[in-house]
Formats: C-alpha cells, structure tokens, sequence
C-alpha cells in the first residue's frame, strides 16, 4: 500500500481539503490524523452534500416508484407481471438471485480477503459490506414479493401454530429462506461491529452536541483500550472465518433452488459452485461502481486507488473465466448427456426466441471481461466501471435467463410458451436499484464510507516498516 | 330530472308552512312511511318434517332433455338444495349415452348467466305482460278475422308438443304461416344422415363432419369408436376423409385428402360412378391424390355393403342424392335423422323474406330464433323488421333480432321449463325443470297458449296434453312418472312427432351449385362451417364456451380465417394477421391461422361470432361469415382475401404443435394389433410403494378414442369450479383448465395428421411437485392422490416450476372470488358453482383432484352400505362426459377392474415414463389403421 503512504507532504485539515478547488484533492494519507480528517469530515461538517441531495432526489422518486408498485401488487395480485400458467417464475426471482448475488461479494471481500491478509480490502471492505446489507436485504424483499399471498410469507418459518404445521424441510426454497435470514443477520452483526471503533471516532470528533450523542449512542461505549482490541480483533476474525462458509452456502443454495429439481437446465449440479462464482463477480462489479462514486463524491482518490481498481480488476477477470468454463461444462454436458430434452434445450437457448439474450449475457459475462488481460484496461477506470455495469447486466440476463429457457423449453412440447414482461416487472426491478442507491445514499451520508481503524493500522503498519 | 326538479322549485309553486304545519306534515309523514313502506307480513316458517327426498346438501339428480340445433339429447342434471349445477348424460338415452358434448356441460353458463332477458320489454319501459297480451288481443283478433296474418319464424322444431301447438294455432289462425330455418345452412338432406359408424367397415367421408358438433355428434363418436375398438366384429375400420378444411371427422381419419369443395363434389361423382360400375371420366387430380383415390376405391369396393360414402352438406343436392341412392343400393349403414311430419313441414326462411320485403307482414311472432344475426344480417332486412307493426320476440337473450322488435319475451331456460324434445334419432325425452324461472319468463309453450287465446297458459298441461291425448287415461300417471323418472319416452306417441328412419327428404328448391366455383382469377373459395365450440351463434354469450379451446387450433375467444400455407404466403401473411374477405355482398375481417393441410384456394370460416348484441361476454369477438352471403350459402365463391396491416393475435392455449425426432414419444401410434415396447415401473431403492388403504385411484386414458370434442374439458370445468379467465389473460397464458387436449401435428409433410391427448394431472406416485412446496401445501393422500391444499398454499409456484406435465394452474388474479371477467361475478353467477368443491382465492396454485369430491361422496355411500366402493361406480367428471370413454378410471388394488386390465393392454404407455415420476395418469397409444397401399401406410 505504498501508493497510500507514499507521500512526504504533511496533509493539510480536512476542512481545508473540502475548501480546495477539485483539482487539488488530496493524493496522500500518511499519518493517522489525516485518515481521521479524511473519512470522518465530510460525516462531521454541513457544505459538501450538493452531490449528494441530487442523487438523493433521483433515488428517493425511484424508491417511492418501487414502494408504489409494491403496494399496487399486493393490492391487485401478482397477475399484473408477465408470468403465465408455464414460466411461472418471472423478474423477482431473477432479481431476488442478483441481489443475492450482490449481496455475495460485501462478506467475501471482508471475510476472505481479511484471512488471506490481503490488507489493501481495508480501504473498500466498509463500502462492500454496506452494499452486502443493502442488497440482501432487498434481495429478501424480492421472494415475498413472487408469492401468490404474501400475507403468508412467514409460514415458511417453523413458528409455533395450532395445527401444528411445519415447513416442508425437503424444499430448496426453506433453506434458502435459512440462508438469506441467517445471511441478513450475519450481514447487519458483522457490519455493525466492524463499525463500532469508527463510530467512537466520529463520537471524538463531533463537533455537535446532537452528533456526539448519536454517534456516542452507537458506538456503545468504545474506549479504545487494548483489551477492547484485543477481544475485537479476536471476535472479527472469528466472525470473518465463519462468514467465508456462509456467504459460499448462501449462494449454493440459492444454486439449488434450481438444481434440486428435475428440468432440463436447472437439474446441473455445476449450479451451486457456479452460483457462488456468479455472485462475486457480479458483487465485484457493484463495488467497483460504489468505489468509484464514493471516491469522486466524497474526495476519497487518496485512499481507494487506482490500484485498488486494478485488483479488483484481476479478480473479475478471474470469476469472468470461471463463468465461461462453468457455461462451457453446462453445454457440454446438456450434449453429451444425449437425452434428447437437454440437447433439444441447449438449441433453443442458442437459437430459440430468447437467443439474442443469450448472446449478450455470453457477451457481457465471458467476453468483454477478457479486455482484463490488459494492464491499460485495468488502470482505466472510466474502461473498468462500464466493464462492470456490463457484467452486472450480463449477470441479471443470466438470472432472468436460467428461469426463462427452462420454463419456457421444457418435456411437454405442447406445453412452450414464452414470457412477456409488463411494465410492473420493470418498476419493480429499476426501482430496487433506486431503492438500494436511496439506503446507500443514507449510508454515506451518516456512516464513514472508508473503515477508519483498518485504514489507520494500514498507515501504522506502513509508517513503522 | 333537472327539468322537472327544477320546475317543482319555481317561486310560483311555493306555500307559506307555519312551524306547527311543518311539524303536523313532518310526524305525518314518518307515521306514513312507518305504515306504508314495511313489506307486507309474510311469516316463514321452517319445515319440520322434511319433504321426503330432500336432504339438505345432499344432490338430486333429474332426467331430462337439453335441445342443440332443435334436437334433444337426454341429459341428467345434478342439483342440490334446488340449484342445478351440472349436467351429465342419461344413459338410457339414445343421443347421448350417458355421455355429453361441450354445450350440454355449458347449458348452465346460460341459466345463471346475469344477462339473460329477465322482463318483458315493450316500447315502453314500464311495460308489462298485461300491456303485451291486450295488444296481442287486438292482433289475434285481427289475425282471425284475415286482416293480418299471424306469421310464426322458428329454428328446427322438434317438440312434439310445439308442434302440435303450431298445429291447432294453424286451425285458429287460417291465414297463418310457419317458416323454420337450421343456423347452420338449408342444407338438410347431407346435414341429417345419422351414419351408422360402428357397422362400417371403410368410411368414405366427403366433406362431412359426423365427429363434428352438433346434435348427432354423441351418437356418431361413440359409433365411430366402437367400431374401431380391437374387439369390434369386423376388425377395425379406416376412415378416409376428403375435406377441404379441418374438421375433427378429418383429424380422426387415417387417411385424409385436401381438396377444394368442387372438386369433392366432382369427387363424389367419379366414385359413385364407379362403385356402380359405369365410371365417367376420371376428375383431373395430382399424381399422388389420384393414387389416393384409386386406392380408397378399390377398398371401398372391397368393403361391400361395409363401405360407407358420407356425403358431406357442401356438395351439390344431386350429388347428395346420387351417393345416397348408391349407399341405398349397396346397404350402407346410413340413416336419416328425425324429420318432420309431411303434413306439418315449414316454409323456407327465404320465402318468410320475400313476405317480409313484400310488407305483406304486420303480425310477426319470432320464437327463440335470432335471424337479424344468422340468417339475414344485413340492413334492409333490420329495416323490414323494424317496419313491422307488431313484431314479437321471444329467446333467452335480448338479441339483435329483439332490438328490431316491438316485444321481446323473455324466455325460460330449458332447465326452467316443461317441454318435451325428438332426438335426431326419433327418440322422444320429457323436458322437465330442475329449478322454478329465476325471472318472471315463460316458455315457448306458454308463448304459443298466449296467442291460442289462453289466459294462464302452462306449459306443464300442454306437454301432459300431448301425451295423454285420451282423457280418463288410467295409466298416464304412471307412464307420466315412469318417462320422468328414465328420461325417455316410450309406448306412446304424440298427434305430430318427428319420424326417424330413411325417410325421404324432398330436395330444397334452390340448391347450390358450388362446380362453378373455382375462378381462375386468383379469387377463393370460402367455406362456412359451425364453430366446434360456439357452434352456430347461439352460444356466443356463454364464458365457458368461449374459452373452450378450438380443437385443433387450440384457439379461443374468436374465430379465424384459415387458409393453406402456400396461400397465407402467397399473400406475405402470417398467423394472426387480420386479413379483410370479401364478397359481392360483403366483407368481414378476421385473424389468420395458417392450417397446414387445407386444400389450397379454400378460405375457412366459422359461424357464430361477430354478435353485436350478444351480452357482455359475447359482443365484438370474431366476424359473422354470413355477412359474405346473406342467406344460408355455405359454400362462397368468388371471394377476394387480402392482408390488412393490423394484427390480432388469437388467444390460445397451446403455441407449439410439432412433435419432432423424440418428442414423438409423447404421443406415440401403432397399426391396428400393434404394441408398445414392455415397460414397467424401474426398479427402486426404496422398493415397491406399501398401498395403505384399500384404494389405489389410477386412470387410463385411450389416446385411440379420443376424437378430441372437449367435452371432458367443460365437464372439469363445471364439476371443480374451475375460473373463466377471458381473452386477455388467455393470451397471457394463464387459461385456468384443469384438463387439457394437447393436439400434436403427427403426420407427414404430404399427409398431415392430428392427434389428440387429455392430460389431466398424472397424479404422480414420486411427484416432482410436491418435496419443492416450503409449505407442504402439496401432499400425498394414502390413496395415491396428489392433493394440493388451497388454504395452506402461499402461492411460491415452485411446483409447477418442477411439473414436468405442467398440469398446475396458479391463480394470478381472482378469477373467481372478487377479479372476475367481465360480468361472471355478478348474481346469480356463483349459484353455478359446484358447494363440494372450494373456490379457490387468488394467488393460490391448483389442478386437477382426480373429482376427489365424488371420490368421497362414493367412500361415504360404500362405508353406509358397509362394502367397498365397486369398480364403475365412481366416474370422475371427464369420463362421464366422454362420449367415446376414452377414459377409465378405477382402483388399481382391485385386481379385476378395468383400470387393471387397460394398464396391462400391449398400448399401454406412461408420459415421460423416464423420469421415474410414477404416473397414476397413463395412457394407451394412438392407434391408425392405415391403408398398406398407401403412402404414410407403414406407420
């Protein structure tokens, strides 16, 4: 990290930086103080969130859009989305799997990356995390809203009742509603303690009564002593070692929700390893586009780099190669399984009505990834941030195209028909994403976007070497 | 309203009121409204003895007749607490069988439907039955005196009582006059054969449709069947078809030629010609259509008197005649349906039009006929009815025919009147009411009594009249009770009845002459045929009907143009193109649907739509082909189609028809005698499955017998109260039939074939449906059922994600309890629905129960009696309704039923038996007696 460290410069107060014309921001952080100033800033004084009203006004008319057609749903039934007696499963459930996915990619940079001691996570793993909670949790909004009575949704949970019903444990869709709770639950601990010393920062260093307070409140009486980083540091990677095993069941099984049936595309046990690849890479995506707002919008060019970038960069390169294997082997074996229904399926998906898709999620997920392999792509934020988009658009293909092809191309030939979306499908996917801009836009504007403690120990780490 | 409100508060009309005035008028007021506006006092009571017979829940079940085209078919209707709901054949009955066809299941669509005519309408809106009989007063006296003759329209007649009615109203009136008209064409002599299928060895069918709807079709399909059953005494029969569009009699046929309707006509002349014995020149045919005929030749000749030539309504008359005097000669199996006395027979509607453009008729009775929409829809006959002064309609609808008339009478419905009907075989059946007249109607006996000068006529007396024509009859009661009790009569006759047999039929006075139809200037030839589920217009209002699927094109909601592919692309069309027709007297615009396998140059239309007063339900869906030719021509020369740039896609329920490489495993066909690969149940880890009861519910259904009427598919619907979804959401793929006919295109290109599979739910024994539900909404009973419990279902789908049948079907919207189309949820609809089974809510999943109500209902009935319930006993819905039963339902642990022996025929096959599913739901294969000397004959 020594682009971070690097400079020789002392840094000015970060108050001053906000005053500075945009071309003069910061490019160095080398003492702790300056990492302090940097993150805690923009949260403790009132000028700098012009950006920040816009983008919440867009975000606040989509999530009222989402909200709007949330209710219009419940109130005139699910009739109003596209499905139809045979593709019964529509948008929401190709939503609910890539916001999963998303979802996926918080807890892998913070867990994984975290016990690999690849400590340059430091400077995006807040950020992903957040973006983790945001999307899981819209993700488990995705489900209630597919149901048919979402009045009921919680007798999916073994709670106690007089007829004495219980789930039907066999079900792929009970572990996955395990999953995503228990994933949720993990998400918002994991999160939340991972915040705590940087909101006894803030607490420091509010400069309100009001904001003390709210800070104080959360910060639950850090004080900064050793013991308490040393039983901090113990829980953290406690809880990192246990979130690598979740986040890879969680996206498996999510996975199984298809393979643990007996159609043509969906019964393939690549599914739930390829689900998991599928969802970092897709997360990956959304954290470069998060990174790079959070970088022009709050001024932090110092600390999440160009480097960081390129890491990322490898990375997806890395799952975007994976995919196409992991397509490949599903091609493969739909041909060399012989049995006609999987051959028959293979060819549709290549040439049937929902080809044009298809080549475009091949497109967006296996081949523009490739640009990858070139340092020059990989330094070019502009070129990685539209790589990323386009792999997010590619990944939602393949989510709405996995429950489409096989719905629609299934053993019963009288039975193929395809799926027309209306305009709610549409609302419900587009304002999901304002929804998740609106509580990222919250996020950042309340909570330090960069973990403040772990970029500190960074610059220590780096200052004593 | 303002008007008159705003008069009352003129200045003028004011009065001073001191306070004590307006108290007195206040308190007097609410002592008048106190007194005078509480209903009169009318005490109920509860009964305390029950009336015997009736017990509260339980069904009762009556015989009686329902008419389609003028003919009865016997029918036995369920109902309980005093509502009909359903409608099933009466075996002893000989039109039916104890089997139904779609318009027998949806007859109850149209008692409860909110939109019949439910008060007599007049010039005025107040009018009442008082104001119409004063008038009638003046006009029958007229009518007697000569000054305006009664003139009476109505369809085919074929109540004894009606006509006898006519009768003495022709002694009263003298001048009067009785013109009837068909719907479907005056055609009669080619319409009215009863062909007797089962004793014919080759059929030679041109251009006829005995498989098709109508009053005959019960009969015939049974027939037909029967006589193709392996067990049948002559061996198996082929049926050849030479038709010019799709009818179900040509998807049956093992053998089937597309040729345009004159050339079917010319046709049938070469073959009489040679069949006895002095051919003509042969008819200039393609190389391979003439080896098809020679061979269909040779092997009607080989037939004897086993062959049978079926001339179809759209030949010539003499040609009709020609192959009937040769069947004649030959002893084909061919009968004549029921016709009318010679002393009683009605004028043609064509001679009815000339009186009326002629102002010759001022007093007009038009009895439950619609001829405004399906004789004469054009203007100057709307003009001439309007014209008339004293025109009365009596139907069940206020339709298009009552808009031009000074009375419409409301008439019951046949499940609310007496009558009594001839079945196209002769047989009589008393029509009895299963429920009082929801409305202040009256029948069309009453109708007629009215203008015989009665005051309260009934129509109880006049059918007991007609059968007790002695008085102090001793035994009428009990012959009374005993033609009640079985549905048909028998040992007495009326004065006027229908008399079935060969009797002759005198040749209509115009006949077409369709040989001068091909143009050679790039014109078509348009063929009107009735609609398979609408059939000739007077069902265009009923919902269930309308979403009926057509047989073949699995179209519903509308009818189409169909035309050939090589002319659909001739005009650069595709399906759901609207394509304008025209003729010299008109023009109408439809949806195409390319039919691969209609002969070229031959535009297929269907009757029945394009209603304008119709109801809610019915109006403005399709076109009426009668517009291209006023009158009854069903053959249309000379008309011009052309591609109009809108497109109306046909709401349908199944998109893919080909079966290609191994999906034709799904319907797989044999030669008469042949047999399917063995298979059995693939050996298991966990062992065969324990039974835990004494039932083990299986069906088996016959993909040979299956002439594809969808009657099963109505029956399911009425029986499991199963939602009307209506076009749009048909379109979205969300029609909500439990049972479905999958039609397959199986043939060749040259020979293209259709073949037709129920699949209801296979009510699998390891079903996929069921380990995906998170709430174990979908279980297994111990008697092998796959049950689906609405009111713990969240509506997830993953079922029938995981269906490899897709036999489930989800509720998107309440179709049934609160989203209806249209006006299906308005009273009395919902008195339809079946009280045993649950109207399922919105968002939940559900499919067919294998009739689980009438699974119980039989336990109940066997566990009082203290014995097991019989094999035969229990019917589920859509074998009852089956006219060819196709479908066998039964205990698979009763070693002796006939669900055991079916399973072990050598054609018995599983759907998709390699995914280890374990259908209780099997099938036995198609079976195509193709002739060895033809093409396509190895199959």
């Amino acid at each position: 990290m020594s682009a971070i460290v690097s400079g020789a410069e002392p840094l000015p107060p970060a108050g001053e930086t906000a005053g500075a014309p945009q071309g003069e921001r910061l490019t160095h952080v080398d003492t702790l103080d300056a990492v302090n100033t940097l993150v805690s800033g923009p949260l403790l004084d009132r000028r700098r969130w012009r950006r920040w009203w816009i983008a919440m006004i867009v975000a606040s008319l989509l999530t009222i859009l989402f909200f709007g057609s949330m209710i219009y749903l419940f109130y005139e039934g699910i009739g109003i989305f596209g499905n139809n007696s045979i593709v019964v499963w529509g948008y929401p459930i190709a939503n609910y799997v890539w916001w999963i996915g998303i979802g996926n990619a918080g807890t892998l940079i913070s867990s994984m990356l975290l016990l690999t001691h690849q400590h340059w996570r430091a400077a995006i793993n807040r950020l992903a995390e957040a973006m983790t909670l945001m999307a899981v949790a819209i993700a488990g909004l995705m489900p209630i809203m597919h149901m048919g009575r979402p009045l009921y949704f919680y007798w999916l949970a073994p709670y106690p009742n007089t007829m004495a019903l219980w789930p039907q444990w066999r079900s792929a869709l009970i572990w996955d509603f395990w999953a995503i709770l228990s994933y949720l639950l993990f998400s918002i601990v994991f999160w939340y303690t991972g915040l705590i010393p940087d909101l006894a920062t803030l607490r420091d260093r509010a400069i309100t009564p009001g904001k003390r307070i709210f800070y104080g409140a959360l910060a639950l009486g850090w004080r900064n002593s050793a013991r308490h980083w040393h039983i901090y540091q113990t829980y953290y990677r406690t809880m990192a070692a246990l979130a690598t095993p979740l986040v890879c069941s969680v996206h498996s099984i999510v996975g199984l929700d298809f393979a643990a049936s007996l159609m043509p595309g969906w019964q393939e046990t690549i599914f739930p390893p390829y689900f998991v690849v599928g969802a970092m890479y897709s997360g990956f995506g959304i954290v470069v586009v998060l990174c790079a707002a959070a970088r022009w919008g709050l001024d932090l060019e110092s600390l999440i780099t160009i480097r960081h970038f390129e890491l990322m960069a490898k990375v997806m390169l890395m799952a975007g190669t994976v995919m196409f294997l992991s397509y490949a082997t599903e091609w493969f074996s739909a041909w060399y399984s012989g049995r006609g229904v999987d051959r028959r399926f293979l060819t549709f998906e290549f040439t049937g009505a929902y080809a044009p898709l298809y080549w475009i999620m091949i497109f967006c997920n296996c081949i523009v990834v490739q640009a990858f392999w070139f340092r020059t792509v990989r330094r070019s934020l502009t070129a990685i941030v539209i790589i990323s988009i386009l792999i997010n658009i590619g990944m939602w293909l393949e989510r709405i195209l996995i429950v489409w092809n096989t719905l629609s191309h299934h053993y019963i030939a009288s039975m193929w028909r395809l799926f027309y979306p209306t305009l709610w499908d549409w609302l419900i996917l587009f304002g999901s994403l304002g929804f998740f801009a609106f509580l990222y836009l919250l996020f950042a504007r309340f909570f330090p976007v960069v973990s403040i403690h772990e970029v500190r120990e960074l610059v220590h780490r780096e200052a004593i070497r | 309203m303002n008007d008159t409100a705003a008069s009352h508060a003129a200045p003028a009309s004011r009065i001073e009121i001191s306070r004590r005035t307006a108290l007195k008028l206040f308190t007097g007021g609410i002592a008048a409204s106190l007194a005078g506006c509480s209903p009169p006092a009318e005490k109920n009571m509860p009964y305390v003895d029950m009336p015997e017979g009736l017990v509260p829940g339980e069904p009762q079940y009556y015989a009686t007749a329902l008419p389609l085209g003028g003919y009865g078919r016997g029918v036995i209707v369920k109902a309980v607490d005093g509502r009909p709901i359903k409608v099933s054949g009466n075996p002893r009955h000989p039109a039916s069988l104890g089997s139904t066809d779609v318009f027998a299941e949806a007859a109850l669509v149209e008692l409860y439907d909110p939109e019949r005519s439910r008060d007599i309408r007049g010039t005025q809106p107040i009018n009442g039955w008082t104001d119409f009989l004063g008038e009638l007063q003046q006009w029958s006296g007229k009518a007697k005196r000569g000054e305006a003759p009664l003139h009476l329209v109505t369809s085919t007649v074929a109540s004894p009582t009606l006509l006898g009615q006519i009768a003495a109203l022709k002694q009263q009136y003298p001048g009067m006059r009785w013109f009837a008209y068909d719907p479907l064409g005056d055609d009669e002599s080619a319409r009215s054969l009863i062909p007797r299928l089962d004793r014919a060895s080759v059929i030679v069918s041109l251009g006829a449709d005995p498989l098709g709807s109508g009053p005959m079709q019960i009969m015939a399909s049974r027939a037909f069947i029967n006589g193709r059953m392996p067990e049948s005494p002559g061996g198996m029969s082929r049926l050849y078809a030479i038709e010019s569009t799709w009818t179900l009699t040509g998807a049956n046929a093992d053998h089937r030629l597309a040729l345009p309707p004159d050339k079917i006509d010319a046709l049938a002349m070469e073959i009489v010609g040679r069949l006895e014995g002095h051919p003509g020149s042969p008819l200039s045919l393609e190389k391979g259509a003439r080896h098809f005929v020679d061979q269909m030749i040779a092997d009607l000749q080989g037939a004897g008197a086993g062959g049978l030539l079926l001339p179809g309504p759209m030949l010539r008359e003499e040609t009709v005649q020609a192959v009937l005097q040769s069947g004649k000669r030959r002893g084909a199996p061919l009968d004549r349906a029921a016709a009318l006395p010679a002393q009683l027979r009605p004028e043609a509607f064509a001679a009815f039009e000339e009186a009326l453009h002629s102002r010759k008729v001022q007093n007009l009775l038009l009895l439950d006929c619609n001829p405004a929409f399906d004789a004469a829809p054009d203007a100057k006959f709307a003009n001439a009815l309007k014209g008339v002064p004293f025109a009365v309609h009596a139907g069940l609808y206020d339709n298009e025919t009552a808009d031009l008339c000074r009375w419409q009478l409301p008439l019951s419905h046949p499940l609310e009147a007496w009558s009594d009907l001839t079945s196209a075989d002769g047989t009589v059946a008393i029509v009895q009411p299963l429920i009082r007249p929801l409305y202040d109607t009256r029948s069309q006996h009453e109708i007629l009594g009215f203008y015989a000068g009665q005051t309260a006529p009934s129509g109880y007396d006049a059918v007991r009249q007609t059968w007790n024509r002695e008085p102090q009859d001793k035994g009428f009661e009990d012959w009374w009770r005993d033609a009640l009790v079985k549905g048909v009569v028998s040992g007495r006759s009326p004065q006027f009845t229908l008399s079935a047999g060969n009797a002759e039929i005198s040749p209509p006075a115009s006949s077409q002459s369709p040989s001068d139809a091909s143009a050679a200037d790039g014109s078509f030839v348009a063929l009107i045929q009735p609609d398979p589920t609408i059939y000739d217009g007077r069902f265009t209002n009923n919902a269930w009907l309308q979403e009926c699927p057509k047989p073949l094109s699995k179209g519903t909601w509308t009818n189409a143009v169909s035309l050939a592919p090589e002319d659909a692309a001739a005009l650069g069309a595709s399906d759901g193109d609207v394509l304008a027709v025209s003729s010299s007297e008109g023009k109408i615009e439809g949806p195409l649907r390319i039919d691969k396998g209609q002969a070229r140059g031959v535009v297929g239309l269907t009757l029945g739509y394009g209603r304008t007063d119709a109801g809610a339900i019915g109006n403005g869906l399709g076109y009426n082909p009668r517009l291209l030719s006023p009158g009854f021509q069903n053959v249309v020369p000379g008309v011009h189609v052309k591609k109009t740039d809108r497109r109306a896609p046909i709401p349908s329920t199944q998109m893919h028809f080909s079966l290609e490489g191994d999906l034709r495993k799904l319907l797989p066909e044999v030669a008469p005698g042949g047999s399917l690969p063995e298979s059995g149940p693939k050996p298991s880890l966990f062992g065969p499955p324990q039974p835990r009861d004494p039932y083990s519910w299986a069906m088996v259904i016959d993909a040979a017998a299956c002439t594809g009427c969808n009657a099963c598919v109505v029956a399911c619907q009425v029986e499991n109260n199963v939602a009307v979804v209506g076009p749009d959401e048909v379109a979205n793929g969300r029609a909500m039939h439990w049972l479905r006919i999958d039609s397959y295109n199986i043939g060749t290109a040259e020979e293209p074939r259709h073949g037709f599979e129920p699949v209801p739910c296979m009510q699998c024994e390891k079903a996929p449906c069921e380990p995906v539900c998170p709430v174990e909404a979908s279980v297994h009973d111990t008697e092998g059922l796959n049950v689906q419990v609405y009111n713990r279902c969240v509506g997830t789908r993953f079922c029938q994600s995981n269906c490899p049948y897709k036999v489930r079907r989800f509720n998107w919207f309440a179709y049934n309890s609160g989203q209806e189309y249209k006006d299906l949820g308005e009273d009395p609809m919902p008195a339809r629905n079946n009280p045993d089974v649950t109207v399922r809510a919105r968002g939940v999943m559900e499919k067919c129960t294998y009739c689980v109500q009438r699974i119980s209902g039989a336990r109940r009935d066997a566990e009082k009696a203290d014995r097991p319930i019989a094999d035969g006993e229990l019917k589920t819905a859509c074998q009852e309704a089956c006219p060819t039963r196709a479908i066998t339902f039964g205990n698979l642990q009763d070693k002796g039923s006939k669900v055991n022996a079916r399973r072990a025929d050598p054609r018995h096959f599983t759907l998709l038996e390699e995914l280890g599913t374990r259908p209780r739901t099997t099938y036995l294969a198609r079976v195509r007696n193709a002739n060895p000397k033809l093409a396509g004959g190895s199959a």
